[in-house]
């Protein structure tokens, strides 16, 4: 980053992503884990809120199958990369990402994070989960669920 | 378009911030925490394993101790060392991803019960004891349910060293405040150095929050005894009063554990019974060593109906002494058939078994039988037991000592009688008075195998 280690202009950038810029404020905004409810309800709650079925939730997100039923039925804990994928089958904005991500007890996008830039820009323009490995091969980042650690 | 916003927006990150050779390594995936100019990030290396980097600003740690404050450490408890990078104005430095649940979540999603409270402190005191017990101690200084990290197998260890220090003696005080404001012990806001004990106020107030969910002491909330008084002496305001060492914490957690002490009950009840027990099989040794009796009435033919010892003993005198003065069982004995087998079958002399006594009965080299008595006169059981027995061993019916009354009976009948009653003489002779030449046999023939057998022994 151009200034300092979170620079300001980075901060611009991230402020177009972000109504809440940091993830301090995001906490600030909204209240304590301890006030959080399950995963499963939470993302089985914005389906019903935006008339959407599972099924359709679990393979935009490209997801597999069994397991992202299991993730509705609150039988798994996801990775963060798998929280990601159900954000864009959820067709979340950042906002709404950032939201799910706490849910989930996993760390928020951050704008010090080249790779959370990178989601973050393709959840603001409602991108498909394809087309974000896609930027992420063509910048050499990691893939989502490319990991070690992901499902 | 798009891409060239995209491209706009990653020309922004300038990399160079880094130190050489860390991103080339490495890749960050997540933010885990950004303040006080510590950023902590969770990072992947080139086949895709995680590990946490910690990027201190130089400008706001000029002399910050967390960075290589692990090397050489060796503890399971405690992230491992993998690799530091710096530069002008950053330090990086790369640790161990330790896979598991901040204690915070941890004991939110799990109701721990005393003893686990307990085990994941006494964790803590030795991955503590690691920490302190070197040359020069290093001093956690921000020991928070936030920096434990419990194991999927449920170890403990223990997290973040970003305000660490190494204590260096006779330092005056902490000039700057650092660390969580419910579990920093007075010192930690200057009042003077933190030391070890600053990390065993922090432990105290963690046990606190485990067993009670808040840092604040409460009355409303009971805690159990032992334990509160632990974490009394931990969080004491003075220093001084608290323990001196985590070793000792860890030792008075162990002794409080109520599991441990149920388990220390049991161990001591059942030392107790052992103890018993041994007093017990020792005593009994003792008190057998002590009342050693040869006699016994382990040659006394057992389960017999008492017509039949009758037989056995008749048979047994007859062939031990070639004698057929018993085979009229049913005949009333005389003291004339007594003599007669004192003379002929044990050889006594006649003159001693006819010698009369004409004054109080008594033991006399003179006569036998302590009475004047006549052949003809019936025999009574007892008297009979006193000739059996006397026959064998004089001295048993000499000594009188074991008497503790006079109740009219001659002394030497009543001692003889009880030690053929102890070691089984009597057995099958029921009739007290007239007894029968069968009866008189058993008497006689229960007593040789009595000594007979202590003879053997």
């Amino acid at each position: 980053m151009k200034e300092n280690s979170t620079g300001a202009s980075t901060q611009e950038l991230w402020a177009r992503l972000f109504r809440a810029a940091t993830a301090d404020c995001f906490l600030a905004e909204n209240g304590s884990a301890a006030e959080l409810p399950a995963f499963s309800d939470y993302i089985t709650e914005i389906c019903e809120a935006k008339g959407e079925k599972p099924e359709r939730v679990i393979k935009r997100g490209d997801i597999e199958s069994s397991y992202g039923h299991r993730l509705f039925a609150g039988g798994r804990s996801p990775s963060r990369d798998t929280v990601l994928k159900l954000a864009f089958g959820l067709e979340l904005d950042t906002d709404g990402t950032q939201q799910l991500l706490k849910v989930a007890r996993k760390a928020e996008l951050h704008p010090r994070v080249k790779r959370d830039a990178v989601v973050a820009f393709y959840l603001h323009r409602h991108k498909s989960v394809t087309d974000l490995q896609q930027a992420l091969l063509e910048n050499r980042l990691p893939l989502l669920g490319g990991g070690k650690n992901g499902e | 378009m798009e891409s060239d916003e995209l491209r706009e927006l990653l020309n922004s990150y300038d990399d160079s911030i880094y130190p050489e050779g860390f991103l080339a390594e490495y890749t960050p995936m997540e933010c885990l925490s950004d303040r006080n100019g510590i950023c902590t990030l969770l990072v992947q290396d080139r086949s895709g394993e995680s590990f946490i980097a910690k990027c201190c600003d130089k400008a706001l740690w000029s002399v910050v101790s967390g960075g290589g404050i692990l090397n050489g450490l060796e503890h399971s408890g405690l992230p491992k060392q993998i690799a530091s990078y710096e530069n002008d104005n950053m330090t990086v430095t790369v640790r161990e991803y330790i896979d598991g649940v901040p204690l915070s979540r941890y004991a939110a999603e799990n109701r721990l019960s005393q003893q686990e409270a307990v085990g994941i402190c006494v964790q803590l005191c030795d991955i503590l004891a690691c920490l302190h017990h070197r040359e020069r101690a290093i001093i956690h200084r921000d020991i928070k349910p936030q920096n434990v990290i419990i194991r999927p197998d449920g170890s403990a260890a223990l997290i973040d060293f970003d305000i660490a220090r190494v204590y260096r003696s006779g330092g005056d005080t902490d000039t700057t405040f650092f660390g969580t404001p419910d579990y920093a012990p007075p010192e930690q806001y200057g009042f003077s150095q933190t030391d070890t004990r600053t990390d065993i106020y922090s432990l105290g107030i963690l046990l606190r929050w485990l067993l009670t969910g808040s840092t604040k002491e409460d009355s409303r909330i009971r805690i159990y005894s032992p334990l509160a008084k632990i974490i009394g002496k931990c969080t004491s305001f003075a220093p001084k009063d608290r323990f001196s060492d985590v070793s000792q914490v860890k030792r008075a957690l162990l002794r409080a554990d109520p599991k441990a002490r149920g388990l220390r009950s049991a161990a001591l009840i059942l030392c107790a019974l052992l103890l018993i027990g041994a007093l017990c099989c020792g005593g009994v040794q003792l008190y057998r060593h002590m009342t050693y009796t040869p006699f016994t009435a382990d040659t006394i033919p057992a389960y017999m109906s008492d017509e039949e010892r009758v037989a056995d003993a008749v048979e047994y005198m007859r062939e031990k002494y070639g004698t057929n003065m018993f085979d009229d069982t049913e005949g009333i004995a005389s003291v004339g058939d007594l003599r007669a087998a004192l003379i002929e079958l044990y050889g006594l002399d006649r003159d001693y078994v006819y010698g009369i006594n004409m004054d109080i009965p008594r033991e006399s080299d003179e006569f036998f039988l302590p009475w004047g008595w006549d052949d003809v006169q019936t025999v009574h059981r007892d008297v009979a037991v006193y000739a059996a027995v006397k026959v064998h061993d004089p001295s048993i019916v000499a000594d009188w000592s074991s008497l503790k009354d006079d109740d009219g009976y001659y002394p030497g009948v009543r001692v003889a009688v009880a030690f053929a009653e102890d070691c089984g003489i009597t057995e099958g002779a029921n009739q007290p008075r007239d007894i029968t030449l069968g009866e008189l046999a058993l008497i006689l023939a229960n007593a040789d195998r009595v000594f007979d057998a202590a003879e053997a022994k």
